[in-house]
């Protein structure tokens, strides 16, 4: 017997897409709980400039312009899959993966000069919330590489399809968002 | 969704979200984090929010119940911030 698979849909959004937003709603709540606390201990405290100005603005400008990057070519896959061009979702795939790539280990340099230079989590509350912020997003863009990687493997497969990339493109762009607040932040105020 | 014949111009949103970072890493540089420069960081990095999400998560092609699964979470974010406010900035 043929099994059928149905997208099935919800005022008219498709479920996955609409479970993808509701996911995301939950990581708005996280950061957005973790930001608005940084902003109003910052704010109350006082004094963090100083520790601010340790951060290095030239290297989180490049991983802000590789993050933005990775976004196009992300989007770029969707678009690709929608016209059916394979080769393409796995050309465009492949490039958000090394950027992503890329940016965790220009993120690792970052913090290997950072802890050499003594500001660890614990030297003051700036570091605590930079490490945190910052650590917690890396594991996002972490999580979002091996979903591009399965989705690439499941291209390569033949067995790929847009409306998974979307879905994948859809948590790839929130956490490029993140990274936009994150920047102004941590690097520039 | 984006659709064929709909969807945005994706190198064009890039271009600017691109221009608008070095245009603030440009200004950091000359003016230093004064508070009307890092207002005018923030407006930018919303705006720049904006562009990824209603052209590369395609929200400008979505229903409002999308709309309002986004916009809420974001809601309660600023009101936890201002809530806060009385306890650890008013009583500096």
């Amino acid at each position: 017997m043929a099994i059928r698979a149905e997208a099935r849909a919800v005022y008219g959004i498709p479920v996955g897409k609409l479970g993808m937003w509701w996911f995301l709603a939950s990581e708005i709540v996280m950061f957005g709980g973790l930001i608005a606390s940084y902003v109003v201990f910052r704010i109350g405290a006082g004094g963090w400039a100083e520790d601010r100005a340790h951060t290095n603005l030239v290297i989180g400008a490049i991983n802000t312009l590789v993050l933005l990057t990775s976004s196009m070519t992300m989007v770029q896959a969707f678009a690709t899959g929608e016209r059916g061009d394979q080769r393409g979702v796995i050309r465009n795939l492949g490039w958000t993966i090394l950027l992503g790539l890329a940016f965790l280990a220009i993120k690792g340099i970052e913090y290997s000069q950072e802890l050499s230079a003594g500001f660890t989590p614990l030297a003051a509350p700036f570091w605590s919330f930079y490490y945190t912020m910052t650590g917690l997003h890396a594991l996002h863009v972490l999580a979002g590489i091996v979903v591009n990687t399965a989705l690439l493997l499941m291209a390569r497969m033949g067995l790929g399809r847009h409306d998974r990339v979307e879905l994948g493109g859809l948590y790839w762009h929130f956490v490029d968002i993140v990274w936009i607040f994150l920047f102004p932040l941590l690097y520039m105020s | 969704m984006a659709t064929h014949g709909t969807r945005p111009n994706y190198v064009a949103i890039w271009t600017w979200l691109v221009g608008l970072t070095l245009l603030c890493v440009g200004l950091s540089f000359a003016f230093g984090p004064r508070p009307a420069v890092v207002a005018f960081f923030f407006a930018v990095a919303v705006a720049k929010a904006l562009l990824v999400a209603l052209n590369y998560m395609h929200l400008k092609f979505e229903p409002r119940l999308i709309y309002a699964i986004a916009i809420v979470p974001v809601l309660f974010a600023f009101i936890l911030t201002v809530a806060l406010f009385p306890d650890f900035v008013l009583q500096r």
